[in-house]
């Protein structure tokens, strides 16, 4: 088996991964990485509880080859979300609002919404929930999951 | 080839090695740009995995947006996100700005390509319409040099494109919407995001009150490719817009398309809509 090596910033921490170009930088987080906050729910795109920040921006992990992610990318899972202002008032809000239920879309989901507010801290309904299209979740309804980026928004870094 | 894990991908670092092992079967591998239909097609089994993929997101070749005193030149690798934030794409081709804006969601749009779209040619690709609808041309390049070829004569059939082996599309050129025309996109589908389109169109003309000066109108979804409708745009050319006009022509697209029943929609679901799309453009083409 042909392996690369890459090195990436990983929730901010220098990471130095070698494995098989084609490999799903999904497959990579959890299993070699051992950050099993991003989940596997479809494998196929659709329903974005493996959704990364790749150099800020949300992408499904379970889509991209591990070869395809340059060296000094940077990666931000769930697990680095506690490292960061914003991150930790998402948690916050999410929880006040009771913006989870059974959790397994959270960790995609609340990824989405500290990438929407980072780029735009006063989103409307609209852009909200445009933002979380691509997050699927099958217990809320959304409505809790939308009022708690509402809440962080007024609270944003920047925005206070 | 069974596993993701057992394929071998090459890096490329322009685009001058990337068309040089293109060039010879032995090193030669499946484009992949976003990746968002290969992974899933490779992982579901609908596509063979080959021995090798080539990567194609390095190539600075076949990045940014520019423009010409009448043209919009976009790259391959431009995803959808990117085209919908270009201020150039949203004010020299807004159908296309609108149409990217509808692909999945954010986590697709950061991803996926123009050149993955149109090469995926999936009768449901939603740029098709939008591309069309601008008389515009691809690049594509192999070792021995480049070709340009009319974006209505590169998309052949069902999941066909006028690509051959060694060739790689390069870049799109895409004349500007000129003053005083109007376009957009329209699309239908189950949801908001995240869905297949029914039936979906792009429409650009200009008109003079009433009076429809020049009128382009394209579908997806309703044959195995996207197209025009030539007869149709002959058809309401110097038509003035009125109840009267706007019933016949939504007839007259209805019965001008021959799209299929499949597990998305009905054919005469997709005739209707169809109709009823291409009405609401010329309402919204002669709307003060
Ligand atoms: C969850 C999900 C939702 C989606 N929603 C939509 C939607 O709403 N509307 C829609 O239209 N599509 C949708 N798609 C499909 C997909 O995102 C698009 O077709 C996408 O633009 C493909 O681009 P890519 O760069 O990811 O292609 P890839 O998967 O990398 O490649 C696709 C094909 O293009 C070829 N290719 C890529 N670049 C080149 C090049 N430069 N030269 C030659 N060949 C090339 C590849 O070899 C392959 O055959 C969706 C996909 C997913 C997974
Ligand atoms: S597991 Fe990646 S989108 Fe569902
Ligand atoms: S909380 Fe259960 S899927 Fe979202």
């Amino acid at each position: 088996m042909k392996t690369i090596t890459r090195i990436w910033k990983v929730n901010g921490e220098e990471k130095t991964v070698k494995v098989p170009p084609m490999r799903r930088l999904l497959d990579v987080l959890r299993e070699d990485l051992g950050l099993k906050g991003a989940k596997e729910g479809c494998g196929e795109g659709e329903c974005g509880t493996c959704t990364v920040l790749i150099n800020g921006a949300p992408m499904v992990s379970c889509l991209i080859p591990a070869g395809q992610v340059r060296d000094g990318t940077e990666i931000m899972t769930v697990e680095g979300l506690e490292k960061t202002e914003g991150g930790r008032l998402l948690q916050e809000v999410y929880a006040d609002k009771g913006s989870a239920q059974c959790g397994f879309c959270i960790p995609g989901m609340i990824l989405s919404s500290y990438a929407l507010l980072s780029r735009n801290p006063n989103p409307d309904e609209a852009a909200i929930r445009e933002a979380h299209a691509g997050n699927l979740c099958r217990c809320t309804g959304y409505q809790k999951i939308v009022e708690a980026v509402q809440a962080a928004a007024r609270k944003w870094p920047g925005n206070k | 080839m069974k596993f993701l894990e057992d394929m071998d991908c090459a890096f490329p670092k322009n685009l001058q090695e990337a068309l040089k092992l293109m060039a010879d079967e032995k090193s030669r591998g499946r484009p992949i740009a976003g990746g968002t239909d290969l992974m899933v097609q490779w992982s579901s089994g609908v596509l063979p995995m080959p021995e090798r993929a080539i990567d194609l997101s390095g190539l600075p070749e076949l990045k940014g947006v520019s423009e010409n005193t009448d043209s919009v030149v976009i790259g391959a690798a431009v995803t959808h996100a990117e085209m919908r934030r270009s201020p150039i794409v949203q004010v020299h081709l807004p159908s296309l700005a609108q149409a990217a804006a509808t692909i999945g969601g954010a986590q697709i749009q950061a991803r996926g390509t123009i050149a993955g779209s149109v090469a995926n040619a999936s009768p449901a690709g939603d740029l098709g319409p939008s591309l069309l609808i601008t008389n515009g041309r691809v690049v594509v390049a192999s070792k021995a040099g480049e070709r340009e070829i009319e974006l209505a004569k590169f998309f052949l059939g069902y999941r066909k494109i006028d690509l051959q082996p060694d060739e790689l599309i390069v870049r799109f050129i895409l004349p500007k919407i000129h003053a005083g025309c109007r376009e957009s996109f329209r699309k239908l589908g189950p949801r908001a995001a995240q869905a297949i389109s029914k039936v979906m169109g792009s429409y650009r003309g200009s008109a003079k009150g009433k009076e429809v000066k020049d009128f382009a109108v394209a579908l997806g979804s309703v044959a195995p490719i996207p197209i025009r409708l030539p007869e149709f745009e002959q058809w309401i050319v110097g038509k003035e817009i009125g109840k009267k006009v706007l019933d016949e022509a939504e007839q007259r697209v209805a019965a001008m398309i021959k799209p299929i029943d499949d597990i998305r929609s009905t054919a005469e679901y997709r005739q209707w809509v169809s109709g009823r799309i291409v009405r609401g453009f010329l309402e919204e083409l002669v709307a003060e």
